[in-house]
């Protein structure tokens, strides 16, 4: 860290020094504080993205190659129009390091930053997601505190706002334990009109600037602090280490924005995130290409005495800034008045390209208002990590227990239990959209009202796999979340990531985030599906044993279902049907359940993505959804496929007998062949009278198809046709291991 | 009557027919995880301090105890209200 | 004379909309939506109060949208025997501005809960619930942190008759697992003396539709048809 000489004191700053250089050439002086801050604030990494823009350049430009995104990366939501005049606006982002900190506060403030991005688009947040990643529960009293609480706080927060949690995924693995991963996503609704003419930047001068929503306070001051002291008056103890959010303030902000929107005066949005109201005045104005005068003392705060830095720079919660038509205002406050949310007209817009802010007389800030977007890019070096060679090459033990006892342990396991513990404290119901509930299906399923179309939607990726090898890891995660919506019979229509990494500066580390990058680039590319918006969250390392976290590159998909007679859900619904298998399982248990549960080891030929086999395989499934021969559907991932016909046979009791002599075309051992995770597989259950048109069709789209079994009436599954002995495995047993893990673990 | 600034801190406690989930489990997992053995009873509740300017302590107390009663601070079928401190500014 | 509903809107409610688009899609009643302040009784013919937050929950749930002038309005329809209905939160709300006796306080578990359960009928005598018989069993959903009801004179209200809904199993049973908040006697909803005040914690507005169902049920749906029909016998 750089240290600077400022008014004769001297002060650390996260610049580096060719950075404050360029600063000072450009303005052709020294930076006042608060310009200094607000660079500081805005060219670190978090906000800048100036180490992974030039990864990000490989996405294919999603508005200029898909025909129905409206909104592309760079916008605070992606758009896409799913026809009959509506419009979905979606974006996941992470709250990592003050989850790790605060867990309770640190992902409720996480969805309350969310739901405002989603918002900013001008249409109504109707659902939330939330991918999670913690170290293991059993006998770890600390992840057990931080995912009790990271639950709670986005129950309590989604709760009050009345925007459904739908769906979300849970991994749990040693190397969160320092840092654990919170991401949130957010889905909005509107009509493509709406969307049309939804308020953006600050485009032109003589509008009016309205602050509204919560006041400012000393929270997250982030940035330049003296040698000695904080620039703030306030010490380290006092100072919230975390902000505190504000569902109820939030829920009105919903509602008078909306309301506010509908007028037609609303010409700019943007909501208060990082680097406070300077930075979202910058963006505005600069991406606006208009300038604007500022009056700070207009700003109204929580706490006396508040200086310039602090006033500019505060990350207090729940605050969005309006850009409003002169001929408006009146409406506008009137709105606002309704609704008892705190509000000030701070300042106008002009067309000076200059961004001032005056705290009284003295101008504190005179920055070009695109100074701040002009941050410099860092090329960072890569270096595969030298163990993984060794880790791949990792066999697979024998299995010292009999298949049973193993499958019953893997049901029980932490990564694959139920995780009904987690849903039941989300209200996934206000709204009356939700038509497939957590826990029956792979992904969360709301109708459009008004149309006959459903949303579906899948959030996830796998770390463990990701770690062996990033590139096919992230495809991998791209097939698994594509395959959750798929499986309720949804295609999928446009994806957002949330990247969360270590640390940039260390070659290995970032090897992982281009690697990842890659993966999901080409795989989006060939197999057609837009990347309207990412997130990317470095530094997820512990500092002091200088561990980083396996690779997390969240894949969100959003997909739409046509009609409501081609919803498909995961349980298995009739005696007699037939049990099929699409896709081929291989040799790649590496980073598998199997592995890291029984033997405890990491290693092993992780899961490769072969993008014509996805490709065919997905269209073979459009094919049987068009047909409507798919009775259920549960895509194939952790603890291999014998897991999730055992899901599927849980809602309803059923069981099943299979047979499993003619699926082993790759001769591999019976416990690889059960425990694989090779991706891109999918269990259906068809009706016995539709097999051979299945058949003929799997030949003709080249996709490898075999019948396992039917469904019986009792509940068991019979395993017969392996290697070494047939098996039976107890459904009630399974489901009571299933359900009672994580209650067992976290109730007392 | 000359006013002055006194501050009331007052308690809101669950009836103890409509029990106290909360101290259950805080009492639980203070026995059962770090052995403190010593607690014999916890409770919950909300807590409130109150500053006001009223002639004398008792009519401070009175002035809160029936705005307590008037707007239903405290739910009269599931709690009680404590004054727990009265001083004067 | 067509009947008009009201659905009141405090700040922070979050199941209007819901009610609205039953009340209005799928029962075809005509229904506003009412901001609190401005809500005025002789305009419409019944009242609904929705689930939510309304204030945030602050201090308690539903104390501060008691005091609100909207509950003033309805306490004359309370006393002139026009049908007020307190879904969830509108429940919380009724009890704190007294309309209804008792209760409602944080679920036993500690933990918000949200899943499908099943009530039992025990009161097919009031305006919402006259097109149900004593003994049926409804499948509905809940979605609260703060549902357990109390009473300090449960004799009272079972002398009455005002226990109009209590959570059984499938089969109208009355066990704990039926349970979801920890309820005294398993009490999910009750109405006042008069009949023509009821609050319960399940949501029927959830339960209208069949595509919302698991099991493609539409119990809800009886809830606000029998409202309507007894406005339009009155």
């Amino acid at each position: 860290m750089p240290k600077l000489k400022f008014n004769g004191k001297e002060l650390k700053v996260d610049l580096t020094e060719p950075e404050v250089k360029w600063i000072k050439d450009t303005l052709e002086r020294d930076p006042a504080i608060t310009e200094l801050g607000m660079f500081d604030v805005m060219w670190s990494e978090h906000c800048s993205y100036k180490s992974s823009r030039p990864k990000l350049k490989l996405f294919e430009d999603a508005e200029k190659n898909y025909d129905y995104v409206l909104a592309g990366p760079g916008q605070d939501a992606g758009v896409i129009d799913i026809g009959d005049g509506y419009a979905l606006a979606f974006r996941i982002e992470s709250h990592n390091h003050p989850s790790a900190i605060e867990p309770y506060h640190g992902a409720a403030t996480g969805i309350g930053g969310i739901i405002r991005d989603v918002l900013c688009m001008g249409v109504r947040p109707i659902a939330l997601l939330d991918p999670l990643r913690f170290g293991t529960l059993k006998n770890n009293p600390h992840s057990q505190w931080l995912f009790k609480y990271v639950v709670k706080g986005i129950a309590d927060y989604g709760n009050c706002t009345g925007i459904p949690t739908i769906g979300g995924e849970v991994e749990f693995d040693k190397s969160f334990e320092g840092n654990c991963l919170v991401n949130v996503a957010c889905i909005g609704l509107g009509s493509v009109e709406d969307f049309k003419h939804a308020p953006s930047r600050a485009y032109y001068p003589g509008d009016y600037i309205i602050l509204m929503g919560g006041s400012t306070g000393r929270d997250g001051i982030h940035g330049v602090t003296f040698a000695s002291r904080t620039l703030t008056d306030m010490s380290e103890a006092d100072r919230p280490a975390v902000q505190i959010g504000d569902p109820f303030t939030k829920k009105m902000i919903i509602e008078a924005t909306l309301e506010a929107i509908k007028t037609g005066y609303v010409r700019g949005l943007k909501d208060l995130g990082g680097g406070g109201i300077s930075c979202a005045l910058s963006e505005l104005t600069g991406d606006g290409g208009t300038g604007a005068r500022i009056e700070m003392r207009k700003i109204f705060t929580r706490e006396p005495g508040m200086n310039s830095y602090e006033i500019m720079l505060s990350e207090s919660q729940e605050r969005m800034a309006f850009i409003v038509k002169p001929e408006g205002l009146e409406k506008i406050l009137e709105i606002f008045r309704k609704f008892e949310i705190a509000h000030a007209v701070i300042g106008r817009t002009d067309d000076s390209k200059v961004l001032k802010i005056y705290d009284g007389d003295n101008l504190v800030v005179n920055l070009p208002s695109i100074a701040l977007s002009e941050s410099p890019i860092i090329d960072r070096e890569e270096k595969r990590p030298a163990i993984l060679e060794d880790l791949i090459s990792q066999k697979t033990p024998e299995p010292s227990s009999n298949l049973e006892e193993i499958i019953y342990k893997l049901i029980a396991s932490e990564n694959i239990c139920s995780k009904e513990w987690i849903y039941r404290q989300y209200d996934h119901e206000v709204g009356v959209r939700s038509v497939v509930k957590c826990g029956t299906g792979d992904s969360g399923v709301l109708r459009i009202i008004g149309t006959n179309k459903f949303l579906a939607s899948s959030v996830g990726t796998n770390s463990k796999h990701s770690f062996l090898d990033p590139y096919e890891g992230a495809k991998g995660g791209l097939v698994e979340v594509c395959g959750n919506v798929i499986a309720n019979g949804a295609s999928p229509k446009a994806m957002v990531n949330c990247c969360n990494f270590g640390n940039p500066e260390i070659p290995e580390s970032f090897w992982y985030f281009a690697n990842s990058i890659r993966g999901m680039a080409d795989f989006c590319k060939e197999l057609r599906i837009p990347v309207v918006g990412g997130n990317v969250s470095f530094y997820n390392e512990d500092e002091v044993s200088k561990t980083a976290i396996k690779p997390a590159p969240v894949i969100m998909i959003v997909g739409i279902i046509d009609g409501v007679e081609n919803i498909i859900t995961l349980p298995f619904k009739n005696v007699g049907n037939d049990v099929l298998i699409i896709g081929e399982t291989e040799n790649e248990l590496g980073g598998s359940e199997y592995h890291s549960v029984i033997y405890d080891i990491e290693g092993g030929i992780p899961p490769k993505v072969d993008e014509k086999k996805i490709k065919a395989r997905w269209d073979f499934i459009y094919e049987l959804h068009e047909k409507k021969m798919i009775k259920a559907n549960h895509d194939v991932n952790k603890g291999g496929f014998i897991i999730s016909i055992a899901e599927m046979c849980f809602k309803n009791k059923l069981g099943a007998n299979l047979d499993l002599s003619s699926y082993n075309d790759k001769n591999l051992r019976d416990d690889k062949l059960l425990f694989s995770e090779s991706v891109g597989r999918f269990i259906i259950e068809t009706d016995p009278k539709d097999f051979e048109e299945i058949m003929i069709l799997a030949k003709k789209f080249k996709v490898i198809v075999k019948k396992l079994g039917v469904l019986i009436i009792k509940p068991e599954i019979n395993v017969k046709g392996l290697k070494s002995q047939d098996f039976k495995l107890n459904i009630g047993k399974m489901k009571d291991l299933y359900d009672s893990t994580i209650p067992n673990l976290m109730d007392i | 009557m000359y006013q002055s600034e006194f501050e009331i801190e007052i308690s809101l406690e669950n009836k103890p027919a409509a029990r106290d989930p909360v101290a259950e489990t805080i009492k639980r997992d203070l026995l059962a995880k770090k052995g403190y053995d010593l607690i014999s009873k916890v409770r919950s509740g909300q807590y409130l301090r109150i500053i006001l300017k009223a002639n004398d302590e008792k009519d401070a107390k009175e002035i809160v105890t029936s705005m307590c009663n008037d707007l239903r601070i405290f739910n009269p079928v599931t709690q009680n209200l404590n004054i727990i401190n009265v001083k004067k500014l | 004379m067509t009947i008009k509903i009201a659905v009141v809107q405090f700040p922070g409610a979050n199941c209007d909309l819901d009610a609205m688009h039953v009340l209005n899609n799928v029962i075809g009643v005509e229904t506003s939506l009412v901001w609190h302040n401005h809500f005025k009784e002789a305009e419409f013919d019944g009242v609904i109060l929705p689930g939510g937050f309304a204030f945030g929950d602050y201090l308690r749930a539903g104390i501060i949208a008691a005091h609100s002038p909207a509950l003033d309005q309805a306490r004359i329809m309370l006393k002139d025997g026009r049908p007020i209905l307190g879904i969830c939160n509108g429940f919380q709300i009724l009890t704190e501005a007294e309309f209804l006796p008792g209760a409602l306080l944080q679920n036993e578990s500690l933990k918000f809960v949200c899943k499908w359960i099943n009530i039992r009928v025990e009161n097919n005598k009031t305006p919402f619930t006259h097109k149900m018989k004593n003994g049926d069993v409804l499948a509905i959903p809940v979605a609260h942190g703060e549902g357990r009801y109390f009473t300090d004179n449960l004799k009272e209200l079972e002398e009455n008759e005002q226990i109009v809904f209590k959570y059984s199993d499938e089969n109208g049973k009355y066990t704990q697992n039926a349970n979801p908040n920890g309820s005294m006697e398993n009490i999910a909803g009750i109405c006042n003396l008069e009949r023509n005040c009821m609050g319960l914690m399940p949501h029927p507005e959830r339960a209208s539709e069949a595509i919302l169902s698991p099991k493609s049920t539409t119990h809800g749906k009886l809830f606000f048809d029998s409202m309507l029909e007894f406005i339009k016998r009155r």
